[in-house]
């Protein structure tokens, strides 16, 4: 049987899908997995190691999946004992020395170029507006940029900051986090982060690149200094250095040179303290000793604290603030004072189930439908035809996903289905009006099908045209893919259908 | 004079079902109106709330009692596993912020909340809720003027044009109000739902006047039936697939259930409005066409 021009289209879209969806070379024969953050306070990040890459050995043996990661990582470090790990990726190899395990996360490598949205995927996503202001678009622009310098500095790199605006107008800050949620989103995302230093009641510096030149993160000038059994449980201090813009250092000796010498039994220090103010709340008071008084020095300490009920708790809950605190003094304050009003997590592993029903629930609809069209035409040709189409056209809307870097969120999916429910539709048509007893060419009734299909066609389009902007756009997934879908299948699909009718109702 | 058959008969009468239908739906709609100020009940997506999953086993109606009166509309159900039937979560959803809920729950569970590993949240402002919502309904209206303005450009004929649109507008409304009736609580997928339904109905719709109208051969009544044999496996098929996907579905994920009952319910009266109420409006207006064209040959 010779093929039309309609089929090879169909062939030649299908394998371009396939190969946008796969790759090339084929992205299932990759091996290793993928690292999803580095600290960026860690030697490896020194080293050159970054998010993205694929790690392929670990101490020179070949790693294939997320299994036999864990088995290799798992067990090695212990607290104490000074460990060698040499990681080998797709980029170059980088040694590590400790007794903890790096600040390293990974995941799975992915088989495809499909990007799986945070429903599928698990992640998190808020929509963040100002308080009691509107955004003009430019000031939307600011604030899009230091939140995401902010994130980053904080060591979250599988981001996404985007500005969305709505129907009505509004002006929004779109923040979708994949994988896991951090545990202080909120604190990261609303927080204005207004740190202060003051002496009495006057400022002497502020976070942010103008009063501070740099923030020290490496051993040397950031560390826990010890931990304490305290009132309930442990406190553990934390210390860093910061240098100060001449500015800064300038305005802290005009303060201090006016202040007097109180002397005690640890030292002589001022009579007044420095007050470390974060968001109107007091983080710590720093005593300043005698010899800084009247003087330009750039060079300052910071220190705080956190607790817990057992040590280990205290130490996390530490360098926690700690990371907080040199955000904070590295970016600055955001310039206003942020609201979330729209926020949801979903749990990686719940994605990851979601995506199996999802496909379950697919093929189940699949295969009533063609059992029904099988009992209505007494063909097992035009079942065939059906799963086959069907098969097509979400492997088309799969790779044009891939192609244009299209996140699959759950409205998404929800579009795929409402393709295959038209689809189904349309065949029957097709089946119906070639299959009618009228005196006429089967081109023609092919023709008399496509009629219907594309007066059907126009009707859906143009209803799902108001959501790309109704609801900030959060259900835009659906109409475009919807779209995709239904084009493909008016255009590609259904037609090569038709012409393989065509064929076989002329043998 | 070609035998009359009972639907040749009776198809006017036929009209009363839809519009008895139509009026019951319309009063209901406009009642439901003034009592609530809303045209159906929302969920908290659309009102604003928190909804927070618990990967836990928990009872639900425990949970109901001891959190009544902290935790503002509270509703809380419990979340099967498809295979095993094991309680998997339990869902807690109110009207209250969602810092407070989950401090409140915290309380109550005896331990501490992290989002994507033992819970998850979603909270809307009610805010934002009330504008997404007023920008949903919005879209349904431009959505349906879209749709009506190209079932207009098809046809050029106001009468058939009338009869897929009121057929369509039937159909969203009957929905709309056993949606209503069933206790549902319409969420922003819900609303989706409705778009979508708006394609699928009018898919028959235009099968069916296509047919009637532009096609010549046979009679009046075999170009009906032929379409109603087409349509109503379109419809069928897309009945029974939402249906099956359905029970698979409600095991895992509330807004697929959400959209997909709503189209099971949708694709029932589509079946009902393309068939009697389309059908009717156009074999009269067909009747009364052939019957004019022959009254002026005769003079």
């Amino acid at each position: 049987m010779k093929l039309g021009f309609k089929v090879w289209l169909l062939i030649f879209v299908l394998f371009f899908s396939l190969l946008f969806i796969f790759g090339l070379p084929p992205k299932f024969l990759d091996s290793g997995v993928t690292i999803t953050s580095v600290g960026s306070n860690s030697t490896l990040f020194d080293q050159g190691l970054r998010q993205g890459q694929t790690i392929i050995a670990i101490d020179g043996n070949k790693i294939t999946n997320f299994e036999d990661y864990t088995n290799l990582v798992s067990g090695k470090f212990i607290s104490g004992i000074e460990t060698k790990l040499i990681i080998q990726t797709d980029k170059g190899q980088y040694t590590y020395y400790g007794d903890t395990f790096p600040d390293l996360t990974v995941k799975e490598i992915s088989k495809t170029n499909l990007l799986l949205g945070l429903d599928l995927a698990g992640g998190s996503r808020a929509l963040i507006k100002a308080e009691n202001k509107s955004l003009t678009q430019s000031e939307l622009g600011d604030l899009i940029e230091i939140t995401q310098n902010r994130l980053n500095a904080f060591g979250l790199t599988d981001l996404k900051v985007s500005p969305v605006s709505d129907l009505s107008g509004n002006n929004f800050m779109l923040i979708e986090i994949a994988g896991a949620t951090p545990k202080d989103l909120k604190e990261l995302i609303s927080k204005q982060g207004k740190f202060e230093a003051k002496i009495g009641n006057e400022t002497v510096f502020e976070g942010g690149a103008r009063d501070i030149a740099s923030v020290g993160r490496d051993a040397q000038s950031a560390r826990i200094e010890g931990c304490n059994p305290g009132e309930a449980g442990y406190v553990c201090t934390f210390n860093f250095e910061i240098v100060l813009s001449r500015d800064a250092a300038q305005r802290q000796a005009e303060i201090t040179s006016t202040i007097p010498v109180n002397s005690t039994p640890q030292g002589n220090y001022l009579a007044e303290k420095l007050d470390l103010i974060l968001d109107d709340n007091l983080v710590d008071s720093l005593l300043i000793s005698e010899g800084l008084k009247g003087r330009v020095t750039t060079q300052i300490a910071i220190s705080g604290s956190g607790s817990g009920a057992t040590q280990e708790e205290a130490l996390k809950e530490a360098k926690a603030q700690m990371k907080k605190l040199q955000t904070i003094l590295m970016t600055g304050s955001l310039p206003y004072k942020l609201e979330i009003v729209k926020l949801d997590t979903i749990s990686p592993i719940l994605g990851e189930e979601f995506t199996k029903y999802i496909l379950l629930a697919g093929i189940v609809a699949i295969l009533s439908v063609s059992i029904i069209l099988f009992i209505r035409y007494k063909s097992w040709k035009s079942s065939l035809a059906l799963i086959l189409t069907t098969v097509s056209e979400v492997i088309i809307i799969l790779g044009i996903s891939s192609f244009i870097r299209w996140n699959l969120d759950l409205p998404s999916i929800a579009g795929i289905l409402a393709t295959i429910g038209t689809g189904v539709d349309d065949l029957v048509v097709l089946l119906d009006e070639t299959g009618s007893k009228v005196s006429l060419s089967i081109k023609q009734r092919i023709k008399r099908a496509f009629a219907i299909i594309l007066g059907a066609y126009f009707t859906t389009v143009v209803s799902l045209i108001p959501l790309f902007w109704a609801g900030a756009g959060l259900l835009k997934g659906f109409a475009l893919t919807t779209i995709i879908g239904i084009s493909i299948g008016v255009f590609i699909t259904r037609p090569a259908f038709g012409e393989l009718l065509e064929r076989f109702k002329k043998e | 004079m070609e035998q009359r058959n009972w639907h040749d008969k009776y198809y006017k009468l036929l009209l009363l079902i839809p519009l008895i239908l139509i009026l019951f739906s319309l009063t209901y709609v406009t009642i439901n109106y003034q009592k609530t100020g809303d045209f159906f009940k929302k969920d908290i997506s659309l009102t604003g709330g928190t909804s927070i999953t618990v990967y836990d086993k928990i009872s639900s109606s425990q949970a109901e009692i001891d959190l009544g009166n902290k935790l503002q509309n509270l509703n809380v159900r419990e979340i099967y596993d498809f295979g095993t039937n094991e309680q998997r979560a339990l869902i807690v959803e109110t009207t209250s912020d969602w810092e407070t809920s989950k401090s409140i729950l915290e309380e109550y569970l005896g331990y501490e909340l992290v989002e994507g590993e033992n819970s998850d949240i979603a909270f809307t402002g009610s805010i934002l809720s009330e504008s997404f919502y007023s920008q949903l309904l919005v879209a349904i209206l431009i959505a349906f003027l879209f749709m009506a303005i190209v079932v207009f450009i098809i046809f050029r004929n106001l009468a058939p044009s009338g009869a897929v649109i009121i057929s369509a507008f039937a159909d969203i409304l009957m929905t709309l109000v056993v949606v209503d009736l069933f206790g549902i609580k319409m969420s922003t997928a819900g609303i989706v739902a409705f778009l979508m339904l708006i394609g699928y109905s009018v898919d028959t719709d235009i099968l069916l006047t296509t047919r009637v109208l532009k096609r010549h051969e046979d009679n009046l009544n075999t170009r009906i039936f032929g379409a109603f044999k087409t349509g109503i496996t379109m419809t069928l098929t897309s009945f029974f697939a939402i249906l099956f996907a359905l029970l698979i579905v409600q095991s895992f994920s509330i807004i697929l259930t959400q959209i997909f009952l709503i189209l099971v319910i949708g694709l029932f009266f589509d079946m009902l409005n393309t068939w009697i109420t389309n059908v009717s409006i156009l074999k009269w207006y067909v009747e009364h066409k052939e019957h004019k064209l022959k009254s002026e040959v005769e003079q």
